[in-house]
């Protein structure tokens, strides 16, 4: 499959993104990050958490507005594992730009210290970030009929009242439009996830025929 | 210190103070950026270190070294794997594998999940127990060897037979996805043979469905459990004895009813797909390299075990077992591919582009059809497929 990529030139980006504040901090990497030993990392070892912090901090650089009114979001930092690229250390910054519906993939050259290509598009469907997860549980929760739905099921298996979605154990999956009526159609171009919540029982409530849709903040029912 | 003398000049006279020195990673002096211009020097293979690197002699000498890394999206995910046959050289076998989705349709049309999310962060923690008799490294990765059974047995006239136990140097991870527990896998062989599986445990989903689409499970017939596939992809890079000349071929045996066979065989020279055959198999193949009896060096593809599922329309990427693609490292995942640069799914990768550097995408389907064994924990059920040597030592290496 042969498509263009766009390679930009940020002169100065990255020295003025380490003006900024860490947007990740070391140690809040989620397990993918290496926990190596002395020194700096190898050609091929996973990224470190500083490294991840500093990618995230260089990718963002230029899209400070829009992330602290929430319009745009960093959902995670990846290694980039291009075979081209393999005699440099480079990460990828998946950036979710809720105002437009689109996802931009920034490649961070850690070694230069600045965005060396950008490609972004719409409808491309990346897995939830963890705070992606979090406000899809809190719009469950928002809503008047599954809210009342989970805090009973929630008391009845915990024996106390839900004090917040992180009582909820959560797994959000991103949702593969299909035919699912008219609502669901918004998915092909909005960001929707599917939302698994376990209770402290270890049981699972059914929400196979929910859909969350995080662009329009809306829960949506699937119909088949 | 590692920080490219320009930038950190820039940092400092511009007063940016409170940059942690160790968030400074870039290139170092022994893999310093090339000058402008200049060809991008080859990073030393394995290219990574402890704890990521894995480095194993196994009982009969055979060695595999690799890197392994917990990505945030593919979870386990293999690179530089490199096999040192008994009495041999080393030879490349893959630049890197992860798994590529877990799709799971449900048998009454809906619902229908794909699993692969952010699986570095749903990686499970493993305990001591979970890694018999050998070693985890971090929370999530264990590293251990297993006997196989006999790598051969001969009898011999006069003589005692000959035989030998096989081992196999295993390297794995867990993921809580849903209900799911899944086991990812990699088994590597003394014999130089690969066997990628997942094994799905945890708990069933509980779904219920009219009688046809499911079984009773339970007391009596008041639960009909919903059936369901696992229809599980793995992406494959293989560079075999580097990353140049490697063509992809495949095999078939015509004649049905006859008394002869006819070897058939087919070299991909673009972008393909294939189904499975009873006897079907394919192989990678270094066109330079070869073994010491002149034949060239490769490894083959058995992938005879899947149940096959075929989708509907709208999941075309259900409807072959094979693909093979020109290699573009944005396309990682076989549906929902997560980069912009690329086309969405497997099947749309594949486009009659030329083939200089193929990368496998391999399905392997099981359909799941509950039992009462099935309550929980779940028994694990596995799925994969097996990667051997073909040619790659001029005998039985041992």
């Amino acid at each position: 499959m042969r498509r263009g990529r766009t390679v930009m030139a940020l002169a100065g980006a990255g020295a003025l993104a380490l003006a900024g504040s860490l947007l990740l901090t070391a140690g809040d990497q989620g397990p993918q990050a290496a926990r190596s030993s002395l020194g700096p990392p190898a050609l091929g070892d996973p990224l470190t958490g500083d490294e991840i912090a500093r990618a995230g901090e260089i990718a963002s650089a230029t899209l400070r507005t829009r992330m602290s009114t929430g319009r745009v979001e960093l959902l995670y930092v990846e290694r980039d594992d291009d075979k081209a690229a393999a005699h440099l250390r480079r990460a990828d910054a998946y950036i979710y730009d809720y105002g437009a519906d689109r996802l931009i993939v920034r490649t961070v050259d850690l070694g230069q210290g600045k965005v060396v290509a950008e490609s972004a598009d719409r409808g491309v469907r990346p897995p939830p970030s963890r705070a992606e997860e979090a406000r899809a549980a809190e719009l469950l929760l928002a809503d008047p009929e599954h809210g009342r739905r989970i805090r009973a099921a929630y008391a009845a298996a915990a024996g106390r009242a839900l004090r917040s979605a992180s009582d909820l154990g959560l797994r959000a999956m991103i949702y593969t439009p299909r035919r699912h009526g008219a609502a669901a159609e918004a998915c092909r171009t909005h960001r929707c996830m599917r939302l698994f919540v376990r209770l402290p029982d270890g049981s699972w409530l059914d929400t196979t025929r929910i859909a969350v849709d995080l662009s329009a903040k809306k829960i949506l029912a699937l119909e088949w | 210190m590692r920080f490219p003398l320009t930038l950190l000049s820039l940092v400092l006279a511009t007063g940016l103070a409170g940059v942690p020195v160790t968030a400074a990673t870039g290139a170092g002096p022994a893999r310093a950026l090339p000058a402008s211009g200049a060809p991008a020097p080859a990073p030393a293979r394995p290219a990574c270190r402890a704890p990521y690197l894995v480095d194993h002699k196994l009982p009969n000498g055979a060695r595999w070294r690799l890197c392994w890394e917990m990505r945030t999206i593919e979870g386990l995910t293999l690179t530089d794997v490199l096999y040192t046959p008994v009495g041999g050289r080393e030879v490349g076998v893959l630049r890197s594998t992860a798994l590529a989705q877990i799709h799971v349709p449900y048998d009454s049309g809906e619902p229908r999940f794909h699993d692969i999310g952010t699986l570095g962060e749903i990686a499970v923690a493993l305990q001591a127990a979970d890694c018999p008799g050998g070693e985890r490294r971090g929370q999530y990765v264990c590293v251990t060897t297993r006997p196989r059974g006999h790598a051969y047995l001969k009898s011999r006239f006069e003589e005692p037979s000959l035989s030998a136990q096989g081992h196999d140097l295993a390297v794995y991870a867990a993921f809580q996805v849903g209900w799911y527990t899944y086991l990812v896998e990699w088994a590597f062989s003394d014999d130089g043979a690969i066997t990628p599986r997942v094994g799905a445990t945890g708990s069933l989903s509980g779904f219920t469905s009219a009688s046809g689409h499911g079984w009773q499970t339970g007391r009596g017939t008041a639960h009909v459990e919903q059936s369901h596939s696992h229809n599980i992809f793995w992406r494959l890079d293989f560079d075999v004895d580097g990353k140049k000349d490697d063509v992809v071929e495949q095999y078939d045996f015509t004649g049905s009813g006859t008394a002869k066979r006819t070897l058939v065989r087919t070299r991909f020279t673009k972008e393909a797909k294939a189904v499975n055959g009873r006897t079907r198999w394919w192989r990678v193949v270094d066109t330079r390299s070869r073994n010491a009896d002149g034949h060239r060096i490769s490894w083959e593809i058995n992938n005879s075990a899947s149940a096959q599922y075929r989708g509907p329309e709208d999941e075309k990427f259900t409807r072959a077992d094979l693909y093979v693609s020109q290699y573009r490292s944005c396309e990682r995942l076989a549906t929902n591919n997560p980069t912009p640069d690329c086309a969405m799914s497997v099947d749309r990768y594949v486009n009659a582009e030329r083939l200089t550097d193929p990368v496998l995408w391999v399905n392997v389907g099981y359909h799941h059809v509950a039992r009462d064994e099935d309550a929980d924990p779940m028994p694990v059920h596995w799925q994969g497929f097996r990667i051997t040597p073909r040619d790659v030592t001029a005998k039985n290496p041992r």
